[in-house]
């Protein structure tokens, strides 16, 4: 093991080297662009052997790496905000193949260039797993963890990670990166994988022809698949903590101090840590709040909240995008994953679209507002903008 | 917690310079986070970062908005009040100006301490980056991280000889520093200084972009116009006398003029500050 004081994007190149990944294919916009300077750098090193596949947009590095995946390499595909948007159309197929490519997604906005999750969350149709990650030490991690997810035959799902652009891309900290050797043991190489449908017509399609007369098939399928990632994920992360001794929470969610929480925030990305901030001064001032850092959107981490929402009064939800006319998409699946059971409240709040700046007192506002809801008091609006 | 602020111009070094010190911290055992922030900087144009420093690892994602110590790398914004706002009290404003402490303008409760970083580096470095040259300053008038961790993080960025180079312009910085001092000027005179600004050079006042100012000789000029199509910012407007004239507010002291001059009748001369 050894250490670099590095930046997201770094810490990102170096979770691909160290899955040992055969293929890349990326197109560049900031703040993605140095994942592939610093995948560049090492190949010229000679620290890493690779194929980079330029291309000419988004759409074809996606399906560069799909086919590349398909016939057995493991592969590797990054982008951001507008770029994303421009690679919607082949994910759905990458997904629908059941293709185990991994995907890094550095958070651009669609209505700008700073930070939010608008262009990840505009791609929840696709049949993804959706991880969002806090830290540059996650990142790296969660990069290996990621390929482990999605070639496991269970699931065989394409597997996207995002981080925040900007505040994370590019802040150096400090990342301890585990050697080679370990992580050989924890990822074996990648084997291609048979259609997942097996197809008696020669010659044979891969992904397409389910032999079934039922077209919805392929959405029942893709849908159960999605369903089943959940314990999968659970079971990779345990193993990496075991191994590694870096534990990110159950995988699904990542808790702070809500054992005796009255009211528990959630958070994605790099609000988490600062909300972690924001807990500890609460805290400090014997107001019971805790905080889930969500790690897994796609499958949402339905049977942890149910629990959580069983023992508090209030659930204040913190969305970095919105989908016009229907609202904040975590504050959705929240209420949907909670109708049904008496439970807390759940307020809403919109935080950090655009880049805007998620202060620390922000949060501790927001941390206010849901203990007060906690403790039965009546609060207003139910939803708001931070 | 430790919160560092540094100021300085695109190319002076100012991210690499709170990488380094991350870097150092990390070596001596501590957590610790660099934080560029980030607009449409670009060479020349002034830009922020920020550093923290803890015990544990830092989780905080705002940007640094009260600083324990502010560093400014530049010497014309080492004259601007905003280098040293929003510091904590009794916090520290170190400066690159080859002025005493003493006689700096910069008001509130803060202690100011001045090193002529640009000389050092023109010395030790030939090039007028400040980044490292301002190190070494730092920390003999904090205290906070030791030379060598110091020294070790600049070997890690540059190896070999450029290495060598920054780390004597660091042990320069360290002998030469004057102060800290506490200010003189108590209230802070109401300037509303953008110190991190983005958008284009056409629109705005660059002018204290230059390092250096070209000087046109006019009598080796002989109008060819080379400068003029060369320059890449429009900087240069052609007089009745059928000789350059600089357009103070819009030349960033690129020195292409003077580069591209076939009979070398500009010179790059340093501003006065």
């Amino acid at each position: 093991m050894s250490y670099e004081v590095m930046v997201g994007n770094k810490a990102c190149a170096t979770g691909v080297k160290l899955a040992r990944v055969k293929v890349a294919s990326a197109f560049p916009i900031t703040p993605q662009t140095t994942i592939t300077e610093y995948l560049s750098d090492m190949y010229a090193a000679g620290e890493f052997d690779f194929d980079f596949v330029n291309v000419e947009g988004e759409l074809t590095s996606q399906v560069v790496v799909q086919a590349a995946t398909a016939v057995g390499a493991r592969s590797f595909t990054c982008t951001s905000g507008p770029g994303l948007l421009y690679m919607h159309h082949p994910m759905q197929e990458t997904a629908s193949k059941r293709l185990p490519l991994v995907m890094a997604v550095v958070h651009r906005g669609v209505k700008g260039m700073q930070p939010d999750h608008s262009d990840l969350m505009s791609q929840q149709w696709q049949g993804w797993i959706h991880l969002y990650v806090e830290n540059a030490q996650e990142i790296l991690d969660t990069c290996v963890m990621a390929y482990k997810i999605a070639e496991d035959k269970r699931i065989r799902l394409p597997v996207a990670f995002g981080y925040d652009g900007y505040v994370l891309s590019y802040t150096a900290e400090p990342v301890e990166i585990p050697a080679q050797e370990e992580v050989d043991k924890f990822l074996p190489p990648y084997k291609p994988m048979p259609s997942i449908l097996p197809d008696e017509a020669d010659p044979a399609t891969f992904g397409r022809g389910f032999g079934d007369a039922d077209p919805q098939k392929p959405w029942q399928v893709h849908h159960e698949a999605a369903l089943t990632a959940e314990p999968v994920i659970k079971e990779v992360f345990a193993e990496w903590a075991k191994k590694f001794g870096r534990s990110y929470g159950n995988g699904m969610i990542d808790p702070y101090r809500i054992d005796d929480a009255e009211a528990v925030l959630t958070a994605m990305g790099t609000i988490a840590g600062s909300a972690m901030s924001a807990v500890d001064k609460l805290r400090a001032d014997g107001k019971k709040v805790g905080l889930v850092k969500i790690r897994s959107f796609l499958p949402f981490p339905r049977n942890d909240f149910r629990e959580i929402a069983k023992r508090i009064g209030a659930f204040g939800i913190i969305d970095r995008s919105c989908q016009p006319g229907m609202g904040g998409p975590t504050w959705h699946q929240m209420r949907s994953t909670l109708y049904g059971q008496p439970g807390p409240q759940i307020l809403g709040f919109y935080a950090g679209l655009g880049g805007k700046e998620v202060r620390v007192d922000d949060i501790i506002k927001i941390g206010e507002k849901t203990l007060k809801a906690a403790k039965g008091q009546k609060v207003e609006p139910l939803v708001e903008w931070v | 917690m430790i919160e560092i602020r540094l100021h300085g111009r695109g190319g002076q070094g100012a991210v690499t310079a709170s990488r380094i010190l991350a870097t150092a911290a990390y070596e001596e055992g501590k957590y610790s986070q660099a934080i560029p922030m980030y607009g449409t900087e670009r060479r020349g144009a002034p830009l922020t970062a920020y550093v923290r420093i803890d015990e544990k690892r830092v989780r905080e994602r705002e940007l640094v908005h009260n600083p324990d110590y502010s560093l400014c790398m530049d010497p014309l914004l080492s004259t601007q009040q905003a280098v040293a706002d929003s510091v904590k009290p009794g916090g520290v404003v170190l400066l690159n100006s080859p002025m005493k402490p003493e006689d700096s303008k910069l008001a509130g409760d803060i202690k100011i301490a001045t090193v002529d970083a640009t000389s050092i580096a023109l010395e030790t470095l030939g090039r007028p980056i400040t980044n490292t040259a301002i190190l070494g300053a730092f920390v003999k008038v904090t205290g906070v991280l030791k030379v060598e961790s110091i020294n070790k993080a600049i070997l890690k960025y540059y190896p070999g000889r450029v290495g060598e180079m920054n780390i004597a312009a660091v042990k320069k910085s360290y002998e030469l520093v004057k102060g800290p001092v506490q200010a003189k000027v108590k209230e802070a005179p109401k300037i509303e200084v953008d110190l991190n600004v983005g958008g284009y050079g056409v629109l705005k006042d660059v002018s204290s972009w230059r390092v250096f100012t070209p000087k046109v000789d006019e009598a080796k000029c002989t109008g060819c116009k080379t400068c003029w199509i060369f320059c890449p910012e429009n900087a240069l407007e052609w007089g009745e006398d059928k000789k350059p004239h600089m357009i103070s507010r819009v030349c960033k002291g690129c020195g292409v003029c003077a580069n591209e001059c076939p009979v070398k009748a500009i010179e790059m001369v340093r501003v006065e500050i």
